[in-house]
């Protein structure tokens, strides 16, 4: 392909991806559903085929935005899969696939949600204490609906450094109502003992069970393991990744020194490194439920979700990945 | 009230904020902080004079207070007062005032003493290609490093930024101004970075009987990451940082920051101030278990070994005076 023109709007929301501006890995997944469709509606031509090469380097562009969390290419992944399998003969046809499912992932990313606060708050029992870190859609959904159920006395919110989404949480649960103390990262192992239950989010969650999130997270579930507080992760099913299931290991994005400390003292100290890993890995051991939309899970059982709920097998994973050759003998 | 002069009233004033920030963490380690506040002790002898005793008496307790945790200003008050107290009674009130600055002066040639001799055998568990990880600010553990750097011996440093006050920032440049390869992390990457660590180093504010560690917030889950990564945690500090009163079940309680701009930025001040708790503790307790070996000048022990060494130096029990009781002695002096 020479030349491939990409809508402004898709341009932006890889940036805003890339920049933070949309952050949290349910709403980067959604965002990247949304450009897919942008890019199908403002698509001019009459050659399927052409349409279909030009939908896929969109769909590339989109990816690379940022590396670590896996919603983005899974919600990329969704839509694409259903154009493929469509077998369609015009681009009308095909840019009314492409809409409709982005439309449906939104939709089923919303109602994933709910679903998740539901199950997620059967899990809290009344006057708990909960512990949560940096700010995840689905961890909330989790807290609100407990509150609402009268079950939460009191939030602890780590600040999350470097970019404090502690705040942005905070203030969500404020505005429902919620008793919230912040507390700073460093201050984790101190309040836990006066925690019953950390939930926290994930960015993406492997085969094994091991959870992706943001920096701190096994620093907090190691700190709860210790005080024997138990761990919850809620998480969409399009959050578990199935390239971890051949062995891929999940890159760990690190982001620009100046998050952590100003220009100023960078120019002032110029042989300091500044090292800001974004995300850690929390083994599944520390874990004790994760919980999803399709119901509440041991991390180990990781492999269901990737398996039966996706509909993939480790074939089909391995030849949409596209990097990796496996045969694998079938009956 | 008492009539003072001007400088007297100035002595006061600079204590008064020293006490401020003694409680909000302004000053670092705690031996700047003993050293402040025993500079103070010898300012206050020289201009305030006649009123010196009532100037301990008023401001002793309130300086203590700011800063409970800190057991090497404790007992280097204590030693201070034991030793006024002693000229004063012997040789009158005149003579002790003149003898103020000699005492402090004393008392921080030991202290300097203690930390050349930690710096010598701590420096000696650093040995070519080290990574250690270090937390906060700690005018011993810089000249720990030091030592080992003019040893010669290769070894690089990852500091965590150390919020809520963020002093690792300090730390950081001390080291990289000594040629020190170092790389700082913020305090959640601790366990991200504990697989390529292979020792961990820290300060101490107070060391309990029991041999748990009391130091700036986030020690202890350094420690347990430490632990869970089979990294070995040495402690650095001399017996003047024991803490007798916990032989006799004390407990050591740290300060928490409770106003919002401990932890808040300003731009977010508005949206959640009056809204949100905010708590940032100072302190924490790191457990003896946790602890490979307490690095003293007087040699190197297993924390559970503190009793013994505490016998050693100071007896069993440890002959120490409450130092309330000191102050009320200082009462009885006119």
């Amino acid at each position: 392909m020479t030349k491939v023109y990409i809508p402004k709007e898709v341009i932006e929301i890889r940036d805003h991806i890339r920049t933070m501006k949309i952050r949290g890995a349910g709403a980067i997944a959604c965002a990247g559903a949304k450009a897919l469709a942008i890019a199908a509606e403002k698509y001019v031509g009459n050659d399927v085929n052409e349409f279909i090469k030009y939908i896929e380097y969109v769909a590339n562009y989109v990816r690379s935005a940022r590396p670590t969390a896996v919603s983005l290419p899974n919600a990329l992944m969704y839509v694409m899969n259903r154009l493929r399998k469509s077998r369609v003969k015009s681009v009308n046809e095909a840019v009314k696939i492409i809409v409709d499912s982005a439309n449906e992932f939104i939709n089923y990313s919303l109602n994933a949600i709910k679903i998740i606060g539901e199950l997620g708050a059967n899990r809290i029992e009344h006057g708990d204490v909960i512990m949560t870190h940096c700010h995840s859609t689905a961890a909330l959904s989790v807290i609100i609906t407990a509150y609402r159920q009268g079950k939460v006395s009191k939030v602890f919110v780590k600040e999350t450094r470097p970019r404090m989404q502690g705040l942005i949480t905070a203030k969500a649960l404020v505005d429902e109502g919620l008793d919230v103390t912040l507390i700073p990262d460093s201050a984790v192992r101190y309040y836990m003992r006066k925690v019953n239950k950390v939930v926290v989010g994930a960015d993406t969650i492997a085969a094994n069970g091991a959870v992706v999130n943001k920096i701190g997270t096994s620093m907090v579930a190691l700190a709860a393991k210790e005080a024997r507080v138990r761990v919850y992760v809620a998480a969409e099913t399009y959050k578990f990744s199935p390239l971890t299931l051949i062995g891929e290991l999940v890159p760990i994005e690190i982001r620009d020194p100046t998050e952590v400390v100003s220009p100023e003292w960078l120019k002032e100290n110029p042989t300091v490194e500044i090292f800001n890993p974004v995300f850690d890995v929390t083994p599944p051991e520390y874990i004790d439920a994760i919980i999803t939309e399709k119901g509440v899970i041991p991390p180990q059982a990781a492999i269901l979700i990737l398996t039966e709920e996706y509909g993939l097998s480790v074939k089909e994973i391995a030849e949409l990945s596209g990097k990796v050759e496996v045969s694998i003998e079938e009956d | 009230m008492m009539k003072l002069d001007n400088k007297c009233n100035e002595v006061i004033e600079f204590t008064k904020k020293l006490c401020e920030k003694l409680r909000n963490g302004e000053i670092l380690s705690s031996t700047e902080a003993a050293f402040t506040v025993l500079d103070v002790l010898v300012r206050a002898s020289e201009v305030c004079k006649t009123h010196y005793n009532e100037y301990l008496i008023v401001w002793l307790p309130k300086i203590l207070r700011s800063r409970p945790t800190s057991q090497l200003l404790i007992n280097s008050l204590r030693q201070f007062l034991h030793q006024y107290i002693h000229i004063a009674r012997c040789k009158g009130l005149d003579e002790a005032l003149s003898n103020v600055k000699g005492i402090v002066q004393s008392i921080k040639e030991g202290i300097d003493k203690e930390v050349a001799l930690i710096a010598l055998i701590g420096s000696r568990r650093i040995i070519d290609g080290d990574v250690i990880l270090t937390h906060s600010f700690s005018k011993t553990l810089i000249e720990v490093f030091r030592r080992a750097r003019d040893e010669g011996i290769k070894f690089s440093v990852y500091v965590t930024e150390s919020r809520p006050i963020g002093e690792g920032l300090i730390t950081a440049s001390t080291l990289a101004k000594l040629r020190i390869k170092t790389t700082l992390i913020i305090d959640s990457a601790v366990r991200y970075v504990m697989k390529r660590v292979t020792k961990v180093f820290i300060g101490a504010d107070a060391i309990a009987t029991n041999g748990a560690v009391v130091n700036k917030i986030g020690t202890s889950a350094i420690a347990l990451a430490a632990k869970e990564s089979r990294v070995r945690v040495y402690v650095t500090a001399s017996t003047r940082k024991f803490s007798f009163e916990t032989v006799f079940g004390e407990l050591v309680e740290g300060p928490v920051l409770n106003n919002p701009d401990a932890i808040i930025p300003k731009e977010w001040l508005n949206k959640l101030s009056s809204r949100v708790r905010t708590k940032a503790p100072l302190f924490d307790v790191t457990p003896p278990e946790y602890i490979d070996a307490i690095i003293t000048e007087v040699g190197l022990l297993a924390p559970q070994a503190i009793p013994i060494l505490i016998k050693e130096v100071y007896g069993w029990p440890p002959k120490i005076i409450d130092i309330n009781e000191l102050i009320n002695e200082v009462k009885d002096l006119d």
